[in-house]
């Protein structure tokens, strides 16, 4: 059976404006193809440009030159509300800093994620609760996140991620605030996710984050070099 | 949806505080605008409602019209010009001679009626009294009394009431209206006759002369005259003057104007406490939403990374932001209301009412916050999605 591509960039070329002097050239036309199933792991110090990579393979910045495609579709160059649909059929985000709303309860930040796409009904309710069980915050669900640990956090962040079944889950540093325990356990759950038949893309300074990788990249001078 | 709105409302509480704040100022200003509005309108409604004549001269009492005397003969040749349905005489002094005109807007005055004949006042058929009764025909020594004055004296029917010497039993008293009346003494024209020659030295002096031949139903300080069903006030008034000699005739409309251009350094004012309270208290409203919105900026990001559309996202900012405002504005004219009158049961000591909640007032400034808090909320919006979500939150995070 060949392989699904879930996504293919190609030529991306992402530039911002200096204080003083020429633009600062971030992605230099970096390429990259994840398939079904697949577990994609970017490395690269800080300041390398991991983060606005992610940001545009996930349509949350416009590249200044180069496509994005999911699957078969050109997304990069949709309008607004196009990418916003897309991004909601296509991907669940894991960010560094969890980014969970915090007037909203555990359960309800799951939630979110279906509110702007499917919709949240029972179905959906069920799935959330079957999620916070597997990942041990079910009893949490009323707590909100100021409430809950950075682990906790960051566990339930994961289980927004993932409400949607999307085919595409990106991860910008998922362990960088975590301890090594809980840090450990957001990687196994990547892991199991791309072993289970999602794609995973993974941008992590940390060494442990690389195991078990199908593919790992270092982003130097702007382009993707396998390792 | 509602369970959401409800979230989001809890925290908004600070953002609901300063709306409450700009819309308790201008719901606080505006009631006192309508205040002097009230007060303005009042006049214009009663010398509207009649004309108003009196003798030919200077000023002997406070009539409406300026004049001099107007003897039981004029009264008698105005009822008889066509057009003319009724002549009220009337008499008008100061209730405290020696408070000048001038020092007061709204000065104690007492109005002595000629019971026997119906008001002829269009508007005013009968003052609309509170507690006891009005004034009968063949009453004396009895007075109806305005709603402030029966405050600031603290009196009620079956007092006492001294005038010059004189015991008045007071009867009646006046429903609040926010004029004039408010601070009258209405008597029968007869007691209002012996109060004018018990304050006035010089007509006593006259009388006592014997130089000039007056009976006591010469002493009228004016008339107030109505008009046939039909006819065009003005004409009427303009018909007395050219028709009865020795009088001094306000043409309705002309006293109108003249009563708004006594009146227009209030009406400024008050077009400039508007438009001041509208300005602060819009502007603090507007900033105090759009700020609310800008400060969720993060989440907002975080909410089109997972499929926000635009859409989407401004009806729900649009839907908090209204909710947000409709509670703040509740709360902000509760909060003008309770101190508004809070302050006017203080002032009511002294006769005195300084703001009026009316329901335009309420439902404009309702309006008001809940619109400007929707076009605070849109241009904060339309800023928003115009971000990337990568930037919305990146300026969430460091803020």
């Amino acid at each position: 059976m060949p392989p699904e591509p879930v996504l293919h960039a190609r030529g991306l070329v992402k530039r911002f404006a200096a204080p003083s002097g020429p633009p600062i050239e971030v992605l230099a036309g970096a390429e990259l193809t994840v398939q079904r199933g697949e577990l994609v792991v970017i490395e690269g110090p800080s300041g390398s440009g991991k983060s606005t990579l992610l940001n545009v393979l996930g349509l949350l910045e416009d590249a200044d030159a180069g496509e994005v495609r999911f699957g078969e579709r050109k997304v990069s160059a949709l309008g607004r509300v196009a990418k916003s649909r897309e991004r909601g059929r296509w991907l669940g985000f894991v960010f560094q800093s969890f980014l969970l709303l915090p007037s909203l309860t555990a359960l309800d930040n799951v939630l979110l994620a279906a509110r702007y796409t499917t919709g949240v009904d029972a179905e959906r309710r069920r799935r959330a609760m079957i999620l916070l069980e597997r990942f041990g915050v079910a009893e949490r669900r009323d707590h909100h996140p100021a409430q809950l640990s950075g682990g906790e956090q960051q566990r339930v962040a994961f289980c927004r991620a993932v409400l949607n079944d999307p085919p595409l889950l990106l991860a910008d540093e998922p362990t960088g605030n975590l301890d090594d325990a809980n840090g450990a356990a957001i990687l196994t759950a990547l892991r199991d996710r791309a072993r289970s038949g999602g794609a995973v893309i993974v941008v992590s300074h940390r060494p442990d984050a690389a195991r078990g990788a199908d593919a790992v990249f270092t982003l130097e001078r702007g382009r993707l070099h396998p390792r | 949806m509602l369970t959401s709105l409800r979230r989001a409302l809890r925290g908004y509480l600070f953002t609901i505080a300063g709306i409450a704040i700009g819309v308790a100022g201008i719901v606080a200003l505006g009631a006192m605008a309508e205040r002097i509005v009230r007060f303005i309108e009042g006049g214009d409604r009663f010398v509207l409602g009649q004309i108003s004549v009196a003798g030919r001269g200077m000023g002997m009492g406070a009539g409406f019209t300026a004049g001099g005397l107007l003897p039981a003969a004029a009264i008698e040749a105005i009822r008889k010009v066509p057009g003319v349905a009724g002549v009220q005489p009337q008499v008008m002094l100061p209730l405290n001679p020696s408070t000048s005109q001038f020092m007061t807007l709204t000065q104690e005055l007492v109005l002595g009626m000629d019971l026997s004949v119906p008001s002829p006042n269009r508007h005013y058929r009968t003052l609309p009294v509170q507690k006891g009764r009005f004034l009968r025909e063949g009453d004396r020594h009895r007075a109806v009394i305005g709603a402030s004055f029966a405050t600031s004296r603290g009196v009620a029917p079956g007092s006492r009431l001294m005038l010059e010497g004189q015991a008045y039993e007071v009867v009646g008293v006046l429903e609040r209206m926010l004029t004039a009346p408010d601070r009258f003494v209405i008597v029968a024209i007869e007691d209002a006759r012996e109060q004018w020659v018990a304050k006035d030295r010089l007509l006593r002096t006259v009388l006592a002369s014997g130089g000039v031949a007056l009976r006591a139903q010469d002493l009228n300080t004016g008339a107030a005259v109505g008009w046939r069903e039909g006819e065009d006030p003005d004409v009427v008034a303009r018909r007395i003057r050219d028709q009865v000699a020795g009088v001094n005739v306000q043409i309705p409309s002309e006293l109108s104007s003249l009563l708004r251009q006594s009146t227009a350094f209030f009406s400024a004012l008050l077009v400039g406490i508007g438009l001041l309270a509208f300005v602060i208290g819009g502007l603090s409203l507007a900033n105090t939403v759009a700020a609310a919105v800008f400060e969720r900026i993060r989440d907002f990001g975080v909410k089109r990374a997972l499929g926000a559309t635009d859409w989407q996202l401004g009806r729900e900012i649009l839907a908090e932001a209204l909710a947000v405002t409709l509670s703040g504005g509740a709360l902000g004219v509760l909060l003008a209301m309770v101190l508004g009158l809070g302050i006017d049961g203080w002032a009511r000591r002294s006769g005195q009412q300084l703001f009026l909640f009316s329901p335009r007032l309420l439902a404009g400034a309702l309006v008001f916050s809940v619109l400007l808090g929707a076009a605070a909320a849109a241009y904060a919006a339309l800023r928003i999605v115009r971000l990337s979500p990568a930037e919305a939150i990146r300026r969430g995070s460091a803020a």
